[in-house]
């Protein structure tokens, strides 16, 4: 914008200057190459006034194509109708070329089409992933906690340790911190709880699954409402934009089942609410894929 | 590849064609002119004035030199392609649905709509092909349709027979020198029209679309079924790709039955079936309204279609459609090439 602004009337008189230098530039040169091609050297000055050379080496390579007679006696025909006063070659106001196309046959096109359109995401969570092992903390088995055997008969196991496994677990750091949370709260380990009264652990994990307006409430105080989102707006690119402000436990961006375009509102979970208020005060009003975003703090449902 | 758009029309396209060289396409509108375009770079040739109604079909005798056209202001119109000249009209009752040339360009078939107290017919006119020449006023042959009227129509090879194409989803097989009826036998579900009939390169075969969505390919001599290609939204076009095995279809939820399904992409793509083993095989996307009118090109390097959108797009093929093949066709392929090493 200063640079802009900088920009006067009277700098336009420079442009005079410059066109005057290029007659101070050496003449461009025309080499004929041993092996057929042609070297064009030119000189110019750019914008900021510096000489800058040009080198292209051309190689002029006739192509013959064989057409049919009566096809090229055709192309010789001069037009008529609406046509009659368009000159050589496609007219601007009827021909125009579509953008590029990729079309290859394939048997599975379906599945193919499929992949292309989650492979950005699924690339970046495997890279994200690479380095870290599954581990259940209920189990301390190979798989998801939301998959284990045991889900529904046994708490997980150390409750000052899990914090960390599970963000291993996980590959998700604010899962993790959350389920740790309500880990502490569970109570003796070992011993039954019935599913309804483990829903601060659910929160995180399990319960996303499971809807997790079900088991237990989450953490309202610190979860921001977005809406005017931009409906091309995904849920890593709201993920990357809060988490500047601090650890966000959750996002959740509503999406059309048809389409997979953005509904136009999201949520945003912190795990800090001080983080959340800085980050409503920051991103309310901020300029976001051509629509203003308004912030606010979630309410309470129901 | 890099689809060419043509927009010299204002309307919905009805019916796009090659001539048989492929380097000329004819389209027509409701929009009530024809346009005649190059092939290879979309540069308009030049655009025929004279129909004063909606034009639903264009055919082209085999030399490219003159070219007829059947409309809405109940005309079938010939004209000189170079030109752009009317040669002659011919006057009917009701509107011309369906207009095609037989393999070498003397007869001339047209269907008429059934309306007003008129039976659906299908008419044969002689033709000669020469610019200069008195066209006949009368019809050699006149079938009338008093079942089911027709809705698309077509010479078989040798002008045989004249397979015709009916709206309770039937076909029919006259005899194209009587005008006796053969066969008729339903081989589309009933009452769903067939939109479109398009021959293989020798005639023998045809394809068929329809509302059913469903396209068939069917023998001409016997009306035997062949092959089966099954979509997901209704058809309003089918053709048969010369050099490799595909047929391509063209559709989609028509605009005033958008509101009553539950839908929201109109599906309007051309899609792409593998001519013999039925599978569809890629779709391709630009159109933003149902496709009218597919078109292959004669020596199978492309395809043009026609939307209601008012746009043509004429499509060129990339390498990896002609190098598209089936696992087993490569092992053909591998077998025909070492046998031809062993015996060199």
């Amino acid at each position: 914008m200063a640079a802009q602004a900088k920009h006067d009337w009277a700098d336009d008189e420079d442009l005079d200057e410059t066109t005057q230098t290029t007659a101070d530039l050496p003449p461009p040169q025309k080499i004929n190459n041993k092996d057929g091609s042609t070297t064009i050297i030119e000189y110019r000055l750019n914008d900021n006034g510096q000489k800058v050379k040009t080198t292209r080496r051309i190689r002029f390579i006739t192509h013959r194509e064989v057409v049919n007679p009566r096809v090229a006696e055709r192309k010789s025909w001069s037009k008529f109708g609406l046509s009659a006063k368009d000159g050589n070659g496609p007219a601007p106001d009827t021909t125009s070329v579509g953008e590029n196309i990729i079309f290859k046959p394939s048997v599975n096109w379906r599945k193919d089409a499929k992949d292309e359109g989650k492979d950005p995401n699924a690339q970046a969570m495997k890279d994200k992933l690479k380095d870290k092992k599954v581990k259940c903390r209920i189990c301390n088995g190979e798989h998801f906690t939301a998959r284990c055997p045991y889900k529904d008969t046994m708490a997980p196991i150390g409750e000052a340790g899990a914090a960390a496994d599970v963000a291993a677990g996980m590959g998700d750091d604010g899962a993790g911190e959350a389920a740790g949370v309500g880990a502490a709260g569970a109570g003796k380990k070992g011993s039954y709880v019935p599913p309804a009264l483990r829903g601060n652990r659910a929160g995180g994990a399990a319960g996303e699954s499971m809807g997790g307006s079900k088991y237990g409430e989450r953490d309202d105080l610190a979860t921001l409402r977005v809406t005017n989102v931009s409906e091309m707006a995904e849920e890593g690119e709201l993920r990357d934009m809060f988490e500047r402000f601090g650890r966000v436990t959750r996002v959740f961006l509503a999406k059309d089942r048809d389409t997979g375009l953005a509904k136009g509102f999201a949520f945003i979970s912190f795990a800090d609410r001080s983080d959340a208020v800085k980050a409503c005060q920051k991103m309310d009003g901020w300029g976001f894929k051509h629509l203003i975003l308004r912030v606010e703090f979630a309410k309470k449902t129901a | 590849m890099r689809p060419i758009l043509l927009s010299g029309h204002e309307r919905a396209l009805t019916q796009v064609k090659y001539n048989r060289d492929g380097d000329l396409i004819f389209s027509v509108s409701k929009d009530q002119q024809i346009c005649v375009w190059f092939a290879h770079n979309g540069e308009r040739l030049g655009t025929y004035h004279g129909h004063v109604g909606a034009i639903w079909t264009i055919d082209i005798d085999p030399t490219s030199t003159i070219m007829a056209s059947g409309s809405a202001d109940n005309t079938i119109r010939l004209w000189d392609i170079k030109t752009g000249k009317n040669l002659k009209t011919w006057e009917f009752p009701t509107a011309v649905k369906r207009v095609e040339f037989n393999e070498d360009g003397t007869k001339l078939l047209g269907v008429t709509e059934k309306r007003m107290g008129h039976l659906g017919t299908i008419v044969v006119l002689d033709i000669k092909v020469d610019v200069e020449a008195e066209q006949s006023d009368e019809k050699a042959l006149t079938i009338v349709c008093d079942e089911s009227k027709a809705t698309v129509a077509g010479w078989s090879y040798l002008s045989k027979f004249i397979i015709a194409g009916h709206e309770d989803g039937s076909v029919s097989q006259y005899d194209a020198k009587s005008g006796d009826l053969l066969y008729n036998i339903a081989i589309h579900e009933l009452d769903c029209p067939i939109t479109d009939l398009q021959w293989s390169q020798d005639r023998t075969y045809f394809i068929t679309a329809s509302k059913d969505k469903s396209a068939k390919l069917v023998t001409a001599k016997d009306l035997e079924i062949l092959k089966t290609y099954v979509s997901d939204t209704p058809l309003n076009s089918a053709t048969i790709t010369p050099k490799k095995d595909f047929v391509i279809l063209g559709g989609g939820q028509a605009a005033m039955d958008v509101t009553r399904t539950s839908a929201r992409q109109g599906k309007f793509e051309a899609r792409f079936y593998h001519k013999i083993f039925e599978d569809e095989i890629g779709r391709v996307r630009g159109h933003f309204g149902p496709l009218n009118t597919v078109a292959a090109e004669p020596t199978g390097k492309g395809y043009c279609s026609g939307g209601e959108d008012g746009y043509v797009r004429v499509h060129q093929f990339d390498k990896g459609y002609f190098d598209f093949m089936y696992e087993v066709e490569r092992e053909r392929q591998n077998r025909l090439n070492q046998q031809q090493q062993s015996t060199a």
